[in-house]
């Protein structure tokens, strides 16, 4: 096999239809950047659900009578309360945070939004017992037990806040993939189109080929190679603008979130570890598309 | 070194058969014409020997390639074999002289060492020497036939198949084609010629298959045109 033979042909190839070799790979490029989108969101789901499964917590919020006049927990209802917590089961600890204790990680974790501080007040933050549980499934038991008691302004679940957030990102992650699969249909008809404009206007070469007794490969691969090459400019378009979109969109919108630790940042590591994939996807349907395309339009 | 044994063939767009039972044997080195009016099977007949038809019935062999039952795998070894000249020439424009016979060898995986040495011999074979580096446009038609020569003969073919070769020439450049074409046949090469020209087959006075209606009606070892005219 002539490797420079195949590569001049291949050259001569993209040049020949510059158009549609652009709009393969723009297309290409769109469909593997969503789908690298939807990957990198799977990833933040998995961490994210590996950084809350140890932390997940109850939160028992204390009324505003209890909250400003026992700071220590020492009288009733607030001690009698933590017992009672301490020996349901399932319970592993039961940390109990005052209003002011409240108040400091309410501004740690708003320190952002300078404005948002302003506004708040320590009589807003309720005293808590935070309750975390050996089995973090199993909030409803807490919340049935002591919603309502004297001196329980209410029961949170942190859980459920969580899961509807998830549901949100997976939401999200379904759209990115079914834009991708959609894009991906599109730049499949493209490759195919291409080659087949690609075979048209190379029929003559291609006819002397074949009489002088090029084998099939010889004759076809100029052709998938220019898929391929292609699809991985595509895919080096695709990363490129997911890098792009992480440091100049993701990273300024998600800022706050990342920072105060509620959500876990999309680093460059994580584009790193997604853009094989891409790569991979590019390279399996563009040679397969144009591997099918050759055996069903294209008489070589 | 062909052999073709009761061969038909029936397109599906016709209910007429393009050859009708046509049995005939060509030996190395030989050189012969095949002639009819358009539609008599001519193109099909070589057509069937390159493989770009499989025949409906009976059994074609070149060399010693089974050339119907041959797996569509080993087809390119068949053409390798075979060299082709055709009417319209069928040079790459943008490719210079010495490329476009190089380009016969570089798709089949010649090295480069080989290309570059045999390419200046076989141009000079064919009276080419000096014009390597012009393009097809600025060559005459004859000039252009004796690239195309030059292409289809540089792998040493043991076969050469010309389908009107000087049907787009004037009768003294088609001449040199003529002779061009039989220092090639003298190398041992058999060569297979369709051709409508008169003149150039009476002159030659070679075998003459003639074919009507698909059969073959005339088979002269030397023969001319035609019989009686």
């Amino acid at each position: 096999m002539r490797t420079s033979f195949v590569f001049s042909e291949v050259v001569t190839g993209l040049r020949r239809n510059v158009t549609m070799t652009i709009a393969m790979i723009l297309t290409t490029a769109i469909s593997l950047g969503l789908l690298g989108g939807g990957l990198l969101v799977v990833r933040m789901v998995d961490k994210m659900q590996a950084n809350y499964a140890g932390k997940l917590e109850v939160s028992v919020l204390l009324t505003n009578d209890v909250s400003a006049n026992d700071k220590d927990c020492t009288q009733q209802p607030c001690a009698g309360l933590r017992s009672q917590l301490e020996q349901t089961s399932g319970v592993e600890t039961v940390v109990f945070q005052n209003r002011d204790e409240g108040f400091e990680r309410f501004k740690r974790i708003f320190e952002a939004q300078p404005e948002l501080l302003k506004l708040a007040r320590p009589e807003a933050i309720p005293a808590t017992f935070r309750v975390k549980l050996e089995d973090p499934e199993r909030t409803d038991v807490i919340k049935q037990a002591f919603e309502g008691k004297p001196g329980v302004k209410g029961v949170d679940d942190q859980g459920k806040f969580l899961e509807r957030f998830f549901e949100g990102l997976n939401g999200l992650r379904d759209v990115a993939l079914i834009l991708a699969l959609i894009q991906a249909f599109a730049a499949l008809l493209l490759i195919s189109n291409t080659i087949q404009v690609s075979a048209f206007t190379r029929r003559v070469e291609v006819g002397i080929m074949r009489l002088v007794g090029a084998t099939r490969w010889y004759t076809q691969l100029p052709f998938l190679i220019e898929a391929v090459v292609a699809g991985i400019i595509g895919a080096v378009s695709a990363v490129a603008g997911l890098v792009l979109f992480k440091a100049f969109f993701l990273d300024r919108i998600t800022r706050n979130l990342t920072e105060s630790g509620i959500i876990p940042p999309i680093g460059y590591l994580d584009i790193l570890i997604v853009s094989p994939w891409l790569f991979l996807v590019a390279i399996v349907i563009s040679a397969t598309t144009g591997y099918v395309t050759l055996r069903l339009y294209v008489r070589l | 070194m062909i052999r073709l044994e009761h061969v038909s063939k029936v397109y599906k767009t016709s209910t007429r058969p393009a050859l009708d039972d046509v049995s005939v044997e060509v030996d190395k080195g030989e050189f012969v014409f095949l002639i009819g009016p358009s539609g008599s099977g001519k193109s099909t007949f070589l057509r069937l020997l390159l493989r770009e038809e499989v025949p409906t019935r009976g059994r074609v062999y070149v060399s010693n390639f089974d050339v119907a039952k041959m797996s569509r795998r080993r087809v390119p070894r068949l053409r390798q074999s075979i060299g082709c000249v055709f009417q319209d020439f069928r040079l790459l424009p943008t490719k210079t002289v010495a490329e476009n016979v190089a380009f016969a060898l570089e798709v089949i995986g010649k090295p480069r060492n080989t290309i570059v040495k045999v390419v200046p011999e076989v141009l000079q074979l064919v009276g080419l020497d000096g014009k390597e580096d012009r393009f097809p446009t600025e060559l005459s038609g004859g000039e252009q036939q004796r690239v195309a020569i030059a292409r289809a003969f540089v792998n040493r073919p043991l076969v050469l198949i010309a389908d009107e070769p000087t049907g787009n020439l004037d009768p003294d450049t088609s001449q040199d084609i003529m002779l061009l074409l039989e220092r090639i046949n003298r190398t041992g090469t058999t060569v297979i010629m369709a051709t409508h020209d008169h003149g150039i087959v009476d002159s030659m006075r070679r075998r003459v298959v003639e074919l009507a209606f698909g059969k073959v009606v005339r088979d002269d070892a030397r023969g001319v045109y035609g019989v009686g005219r």
